[in-house]
Parts: C-alpha cells; structure tokens; sequence
C-alpha cells in the first residue's frame, strides 16, 4: 500500500472520470480514487485493510487503457489528436485493480450506473428486510449503498424471500443472523488474513452458503467483535450491545482502552438510559481509528470488559476507620482523616501507583508525597522493570508497527503477547506476513512462537524463528545470542530496521531488567536505535506504564517500600494485595495505608482511609502507551456516586495541607506537568487533540468501505522523543541474575498472564465469564508422572503466604516448572517465580 | 322602527337552539382521524406490535418518545419478533399530535387515538409510561410478558397479519 505517498514513492498517470491524477503506482484503484478523486466507488468485499478478492462485484468500472505503439512507444493519437483509449470489453471489478501508467477508468456511465443496480437488486433478493431492529441499521453499508445506487422498487415478491436461521450464537460473544449474510467473506478474511486465528470459515454452496465456526468453544479468538464491525450488514452483531439502542441515538466520546500498554484509541457510544438511574451509560466500544497504534481494530476485552465502570460492586462513598471498622464518611471527615494522617507522618510518607491511573493523577500525587517529604514513589507490579531503557531506546519518532515488512525483523522476549497486548500481537504478525523476520525467545510456549514457526500463512511463505531459553535465563539467551544462535543473530542485525519485544513472563524484577539491558545493547550494538520503526517496547502491564516512569515512580521503589514499610502509605488504583499473596504481611507492617481505590478488595481491608475514585469512563486524563504516544481521554459517563477523580482527591488535600490551591481541571494539572517535566512540555490537552487526514477514510460516509470503526475525533495522541531520538545512547552492562532454586520436591511456579482473568475489574463483564479458563497449572509430563498426576487433576498449589487449589494439566514446559497464571483463582497467586510444592487432592469418585 | 327591528333579531334567536355544548358533560363527535393521545396497540392474540425499533423517536419533530429496546425470548415473549419496547414513554407536554410517529411506524404499533384530555398539575405526570399508552389484552387472549413454545416465533420482524 502506498497511501499516502512517501518521497520515494514512484507516481503514474491515471485518469478518472476524464480528469488526470498523480498516483503511487501499485495503489489500490478503489483505494486511490476516494483519497485523490474523491470518487466513492461502492464495494461490500473489498475492505481497504484485506486482500481484495473481488467477489461482491458491486465495485464494477470501466476500465481501459491509453494506447502506444509497440515500437516506437509513443502514445497513439485519434482523429481529434486526443490519446486513443483501448477499452476492457467488458467491466472490471475496481478492487481487483493496480493503479498502472495510462490506466483509464470510468465510473459515471451508464453501464455501471446499472450494473450498481443490478448487484443491489440481487442482494436483496434475499435479503430481509428486518432494518428497524436490526442493530447495523444506521450505519449499515448495504442501507446507505441501496439508497444511493440501489434499484427504487423491488421486482421480487416479498413472500418469496429465503428464511434462514436469525439467531445463531457463533461463540458467546458474536450472533449470526444467517439471512441478512451477503457472503462477502470479510469476517472469514479478518479471521485468516489479519489475526491468523482460521475459526470462520462458509459452509454448502449457492444460495445455502452460510459462514460457520469451525473452533470449539466457537468463535475462539480475542478479535472476534472487529468482524461486527467490518460486517457490511448486520449478520454479525455482538452479543453485548445486541438491541441496546440505535446507531443514530448514541454520543461518541473518545477515549482510551484502560486495559493494556498497547492504548488502543476507542469510542464509548453513550446514552441515557432508565436501567442506569436515567443517567449516560456505556452502551458499546467502538474502535476510534488511530493507524499509529491500533488501526480499526479493538480487542474483544477492550470491546466486552466496559461494564466494571457501573459495577454495583464499585466504591461509592469514602471510608475511614476509626477503630478496627471501616465506615462510610462524607468526604470532608475522610479528608480530615487523611490530612490528620499524613501530617502525623513526619514525612514517613510513600506511595505506590498502580499502571492505570493517569498521568494526571500521578503528578499530584508526587507533589504530595514530596511536599510531605517524601520520596518513595513506587510502581505496581514491581515485576517490570525496563521502562527507563524503553524510554532510552525506545521505538523512534514516527514509528508504526503497520510499515514493517519484508527486510524487518521483530524479536518478541519472554512476552505471551497475545495474553498481554493483543493489539501488538495483530500487528506484529500482520507485520511477519508482509515478510518481516519474527524470531520469539521464551522459556514456554506461546502463541507468538507459533506464528514465528509457522512456514506459509494464506498461500504465502513466512519466515520466523523461536529460541527456547532455560527458565530464568532469558537475558543470557540475548546476550549470548550471537554466539549461540549466529544464523538468528545476523538476520536480527541485517534486518533494515528492528523491534524487539521484552516483557517479564516467567522472570523476576532482576531478570527482566537483564532482559531488558540485553535487549537495548542489541539494538545499540546492532544500530537499530533512534529512528522510525526501531528500537525497543516492554508490555508493562496497565495503559500507564510509561507514564508512571516518566513521572518517577519505579518498581525498584516498591521493592524498597515493601522491605522497609513506611508509616504512611497511599496505594493508588493499585491491588496488591489482589495480585501478590506476600503483599499482606508486608501491608500490615504500615502503620496507615490510604488507598485510592475503584473497589473494595484485599487492599482496602488493610487501609485505614479509602477513596472512592472514578474510572476512565467518569473523566478527563491521559496515559502513554507502551510505544511512549501521550493520548487523552475524555468524560462520557456521570459519576458513580461520590467517586471523585484520583487528581482532584490529592489535589484538595494538597490544599488542606498548604501546598497551594487545588486545581479545578485535570487540563489545569497537565499545564502544570507541562511546565516542569520536560518530555511532557508539548502534551498541552489542545496538542495531544489534534488530528490530520488518515488512509484509509472511515467512518461518516465511508461506512460501507472501512467499517463501523469510528472517524478519530479526539486526538492522535503524540509520542515521546526516546533518548535516543535525540543523542547518542551507550550500551550498558548486563546485571547477572539469581535464578531461584528449588529442592527436591518442589518446582518453581512461573506466573504468567491470562487476558480474561478474574481481576476485579474484569468480572463484572459477565458475558465474558465463560471465556474466563478454570483455574490451572501446568506442569511438564516428567514432573506430573513424579507427582503421580494427570490431566485434570485437582492439586493444592502452596506458596510462602497462601495456597490455591487448581486443576493440574501437562503440558509443553520445562522440567522442574509449573506455570501458574496470574488472578485466575479467587487468592491471589505469586507474581514472581516462586517456589511450590504441589500436592493431589483426592476427589470423590463420582458413581 | 328599529328598535322594533333589533328587539325582532333577539326574540328570533331566543327560539333557535342554542350552539353551546355543556362541556365536558356534552362532547362534539371527532373526526374520524383526529390525532389525539398515543395507543400502543395488540394484536388479537395480545402479543404487543411495538418491536422497540426507536423510529417513532427518530422521526419526531419535538424529541417526545424515549424508548429502549430488548430482546424476546421464549420464556418471556412481549411482542412476536425479536425485538420488543422495554421502556417506551412519552411526553405529553412535548408531543405536538403531528402523527410523524405514526407514519414512522413499520408495525402499526402506535396510532394517536381520539382522547385529548389531558392536563397535568406535575411536569412527571405528562410523561406516559408503557403500560398507559399500551391497549388492554383483548378477551381471551393472554398478556405479556408470556412464555411460549419454541419455534413459533422466529421472524426478526412479524408477518402476522394486521388485527384490524
């Protein structure tokens, strides 16, 4: 693809309509004539980011060719000394085109005024006319198509239409409506092209084809709600939003997923509703189009996980305990309470930040810790650790993962990213089809090694490589690369440009700081640093990661603050006694913990002042994604009753304390950071809004060519300088790493990461309960066979400060290692490598 | 002479019949298609015509209706399509009486009837809910929300032939 057109792009002659247009040779003839001609050629199948396939024939042309003589070249001219046009007898399909030197083509006859028709009446032949409820009806590519080209009346006799079946769940999540399908096939491609996950797939012939699931349970993949969207009918509609209101009843407020490091740009369609006290509520997620960061497409738990934001279960009234219970005060009691706390601290005070909360609620959060005297500002999890390196030599300016492709390479390093930034593993492996190198280094399997595997994907050779390290040792496996792995090291270091992907599955803070070392001298030594399309991004869990190190709170803190307790304590919009079951000794060490808090959970059992605080939905804000793109959110939702933005909460305590008068507006907080950290010094609220002319266009009228995904109309965010952007950067020392050990008998139980989980903000989406995996272990067949166990198995797993009973399941993994993931049982289970004994518990045998 | 005109004209009158309707204890007959307050109606076997599809909403000039969609199922069945009106209410204080939601109806659901008395001392009070706009379930039929056997009712929208 060549739009927009670069400097190095060649350019052809191609008329339209009888008016000449400079094009990049290669483009898509649909594709160019909206973005130079502004001539909106109509298609169902064809979808500017998919192979085009031709088969809807809805974006019919005339299609010719300037002639030349064929020896001496030169154009052949008619009796008006006009070129003369060598004309396709018949019409060609507009999608299936390249735009090529001479090409002529007509969209404006009558020929294909008719032929338009023609397709529209025969779709329609079948087609029911159920508009009024169906969800798509609005915004709906075949309604807008037949008003604009479609024949008046109908030659059909209504009662003669097909019926089919209406309601066919594929999957917990999607509904197929079999009659309105048009077989386009762009749900079938989106599955195999773009996420590699092949579950859709038609069924019988002719008139009977029908798209079916192929995977059990159905519709399995973390993408499935994209195909809604992409659905030029309404065939496909998301379980979740199903009825909830019509497309023209809803207000669009930009925003930004709370989930992963990815910061997926996103749409909350809101409206009142009376179940909701009358009040604006999240009706559906919609993808806000940003081709920087997630193109059109959203993941399903970005999509599906909305409904924590009007969870009964949320904190809606500050709490303060004045003896051993927590009680429900009016906010002006429980700011007493705080300011009485922290200004008995003597400066003993510390916090610990969580990785979703906004760059707005951090600075004055700092301020405050500081005012105090403070100094400790730490991060939750402390597990990531390379975010100063990301910062160092982070992706470069302008980067987008959507341009790399053939003389690439991507390296992806102890990181299960489908589990953990979806969004980078959809545009990783797109970028892996288009022939960049994927190599991915794991101690596990995953389902990134699975692509980097996999030799030919959609009739096309791709080319990867996986390196499987001992547990632990991923930062050895990288800096030893060269020695142990040259074929894989030369391709890395020859590649035109480079992004390595390093996260902490399966190690330590230590290890994943190594890592992460190793990882920037790779791309230093390699000179992959400092310019568009290279360098280096950590999936730090939380849509704040990066921010929480440009602001100053660190993992090494934390560490700091959980061996040394202070007196005083603020935990904002952070669990850790949710995620980590050392963290409650540890908490109960601190004389007074104040937490800010979205709900009730282990950690506010701890605290002596909790904060209802609201949630993305409520407020104004910012995060900076993982490739270091500042982006702001905006308000959509009311508040839930007495939560109180994190910012404004400190700000009006600051103020009780003497430090100056609160702020009224998270806008009046960003000024503030703007003038006094200086990567943030261009992220004026006005700036970080701004947005310019994207390929493909959607949205708006161009709903029938890119989708429901929606027009970005709150900002493309903008991205960081790295370090490296900017100056020279030096390789640094790689720390060695204290792998943990384990005795006889016991295995060490490596955490890893389950996108559906059951955090506490993630449970209250019930419609993705059934997605959510039985809690489990996994565990080599050698150590299972030792333990006397099989699959299915129940086992109590035991670890220093708790246990929890899962099912046992043998699997691919090293000797001596069990995998257990994070936050899929009840107790929380270690978010660290730590040593377990498991033990089978016996089961009734059922008669 | 013309007082004996004038007193003429007024014992003339005193015998005609007088034109003065004793409202409201008297009412002039209404035009056959006199727009007055909303009806939701039934069809004869009580399931509801409303499928909740918000056109009415959408075509009315003065942002009176508000309605809410969900979905039927057969344990719980309102109208016989997929779709039925969850809240469906209307301001009467808003409603012009243009008959634009009747037009916009692709069920026939909602047709202005004749009653046009209505006053309110409370701004709520002229809000109509569902369940006053909504006709009573015709004589041996039953109510909604009602369970049925699977199967019958599987059209998006019904082809059930119009009550009246």
């Amino acid at each position: 693809m060549a739009i927009p057109v670069k400097d190095d792009t060649k350019l052809v002659t191609v008329k339209i309509d009888d008016k000449e247009y400079q094009v990049p040779a290669g483009a898509n003839l649909v594709d160019l004539a909206k973005w130079y001609a502004d001539n909106d050629i109509p298609v169902f199948c064809y979808h500017p980011k998919l192979e085009p396939v031709g088969m809807c024939r809805m974006c019919l042309v005339e299609l010719g060719s300037i002639m030349r003589d064929r020896e001496t070249g030169d154009v052949v001219l008619d009796d008006n000394g006009e070129p003369t046009v060598r004309w396709f007898p018949k019409l060609q399909t507009a999608c299936t085109q390249t735009a090529s030197d001479g090409m002529v083509v007509r969209t404006n006859t009558e020929a294909v005024d008719e032929t338009r028709e023609n397709v529209l009446e025969f779709l329609l032949t079948s087609h029911p006319l159920d508009c009024p409820i169906c969800d798509k009806g609005g915004e709906c590519p075949l309604q807008n198509l037949t008003m604009e080209h479609g024949p008046q009346e109908s030659r059909m006799i209504y009662s003669d239409k097909m019926h089919l079946q209406k309601h066919v769940p594929l999957g917990d999540l999607i509904f197929l409506d079999r009659e309105r399908c048009i077989q386009c096939a762009r749900c079938v491609r989106f599955q195999d092209e773009l996420v590699g996950d092949a579950v859709l797939g038609f069924h019988e012939r002719g008139r009977r084809l029908q798209i079916i699931t192929s995977s059990d349970p159905g519709f399995d993949t973390y993408f499935s709600g994209n195909t809604t969207d992409i659905c030029p009918v309404g065939a496909l509609t998301t379980a979740d939003f199903r009825f909830g209101a019509r497309p023209w009843e809803m207000t669009e407020i930009p925003s930004i997923s709370p989930w992963d490091a990815a910061g997926e740009n996103i749409s909350l369609s809101m409206r009142l509703d009376r179940d909701f006290g009358g009040r604006a509520m999240i009706k559906r997620v919609m993808p806000r189009q940003n081709e920087y960061v997630n193109e059109l497409w959203i993941s399903d738990k970005t999509r599906f996980g909305h409904h924590f934001t009007r969870s009964l279960d949320r904190l809606v009234e500050p709490m303060v305990s004045f003896g051993d219970k927590l009680t429900d005060q009016s906010w002006n009691d429980a700011y007493k309470a705080a300011v009485t706390a922290l200004e008995g601290a003597s400066g003993d005070v510390a916090a610990i930040a969580g990785g979703a909360i906004s760059n707005e609620d951090l600075w004055e959060l700092r301020q405050l810790v500081e005012g105090l005297g403070g100094s400790r500002l730490g991060a939750w999890p402390p597990t990531h650790g390379g975010a100063d390196l990301v910062a160092e030599v982070g992706v470069g300016q302008d980067t987008n993962l959507k341009e790399l492709g053939a003389g690439d390479a991507i390296l992806v390093v102890a990181s299960d990213l489908e589990e953990e930034v979806p969004i980078w593993r959809l545009r990783l492996k797109r970028a892996q089809d288009r022939g960049a190198y994927l190599v991915v280094a794991n101690a596990r399997p995953t389902r990134m090694e699975e692509f980097a595997l996999d030799t030919q994907r959609n009739d096309k050779p791709v080319e990867g490589a996986a390196v499987r390290y001992a547990p632990g040792e991923a930062a050895a496996a990288i800096s030893d690369l060269k020695s142990s792995n040259k074929d894989v090291y030369d391709r890395l270091a020859d590649a035109t440009n480079l992004v390595v992907v390093a996260g902490a599955d399966g190690l330590d803070l230590d290890g994943n700081k190594a890592l992460m070392q190793a990882c920037a001298n790779l791309l230093i030594e390699t000179d992959h640093v400092g310019k568009a399309n290279n360098g280096l991004m950590s999936p730090i869990p939380g849509p704040n990661g990066m921010g929480l190190h440009y602001l100053g709170y660190t993992p090494e803190v934390t560490q700091d603050i959980v061996a040394n307790p202070p007196k005083v304590l603020i935990v904002a919009q952070a669990e850790p006694a949710e995620d980590d079951p050392t963290a409650t000794e540890w908490l109960s060490k601190v004389d007074t913990v104040i937490t800010l808090s979205l709900f009730p959970d282990r950690t506010t059992s701890y605290a002596s002042i909790v904060l209802p605080i609201q949630s993305f939905a409520e407020r104004d804000g910012t995060f900076v994604n993982g490739e270091r793109r500042v982006q702001r959110f905006y308000t959509a939702q009311g508040p839930l009753g007495e939560a109180v933005p994190a910012w404004k909460i400190l700000t009006t305590i600051r103020e009780k304390l003497g430090q100056g008068r609160a702020k009224l507006s998270a806008a009046a907080v960003m000024l503030e950071i703007t003038k006094n950290v200086d990567v943030f010094a261009e992220m004026r609220y006005k700036n970080l809004s701004q947005v310019t002319r994207q390929f493909p266009e959607i949205g708006g009228d161009d709903l029938y060519y890119g989708g429901t995904a929606y027009q970005n109309r709150g900002g493309l965010g903008i991205q960081i300088p790295s370090a490296a952007d900017s100056g020279k950067v030096k390789a640094g020392k790689v720390a060695s790493v204290k792998a943990t050990k384990a005795s006889k008998g016991e295995l060490i139980a490596l955490p890893i990461t389950e996108l559906y989980n059951r955090s506490n903000a993630f449970m209250p989406s019930g419609l993705v309960h059934a997605r959510v995996a039985v809690p489990y272990v996994t565990l080599s067949s050698s150590d299972a066979d030792d333990l006397g166990l099989v699959d299915g198995d129940l086992v109590e797993v035991s670890f220093e400060g708790g246990a929890v009973r899962v099912r046992a399941t043998v699997g691919d993994v090293p000797a001596g290692v069990a995998l257990l993931p994070q936050h899929l049982t009840d107790e929380p289970t270690p978010i660290v490598p730590t040593v377990v004994t498991l033990s089978k518990i016996a089961q009734p045998v059922l008669a | 002479m013309n007082l004996i005109k004038g007193f003429a004209t007024t014992f003339k009158h005193v015998l005609e019949e007088p034109v003065t309707l004793q409202y409201p204890e008297q009412m002039k007959p209404f035009a056959e298609r006199f727009k007055g307050r909303h009806h939701l109606r039934r069809y004869d076997n009580g399931l509801e015509k409303c499928i909740g599809c918000a056109l009415c909403a959408a075509a009315c000039p003065a942002d009176a209706i508000w309605v809410e969609a969900a979905e039927n199922s057969d344990e719980q069945r309102f109208s016989p399509g997929e779709r039925y009106a969850k809240t469906y209410e209307i301001n009467m204080l808003r409603c012009i009486f243009c008959g634009y939601c009747e037009d916009a109806c692709p069920t026939q659901a909602i047709e202005l009837g004749h009653e046009h008395q209505m006053s309110f001392t409370d701004r709520r009070d002229a809000i109509y809910t569902k369940t006053m706009l909504i006709d009573p379930v015709p004589e041996g039929a039953d109510g909604t929300p009602r369970e049925v056997e699977p199967g019958v009712f599987t059209r998006a929208i019904p082809d059930m032939p119009d009550a009246k």
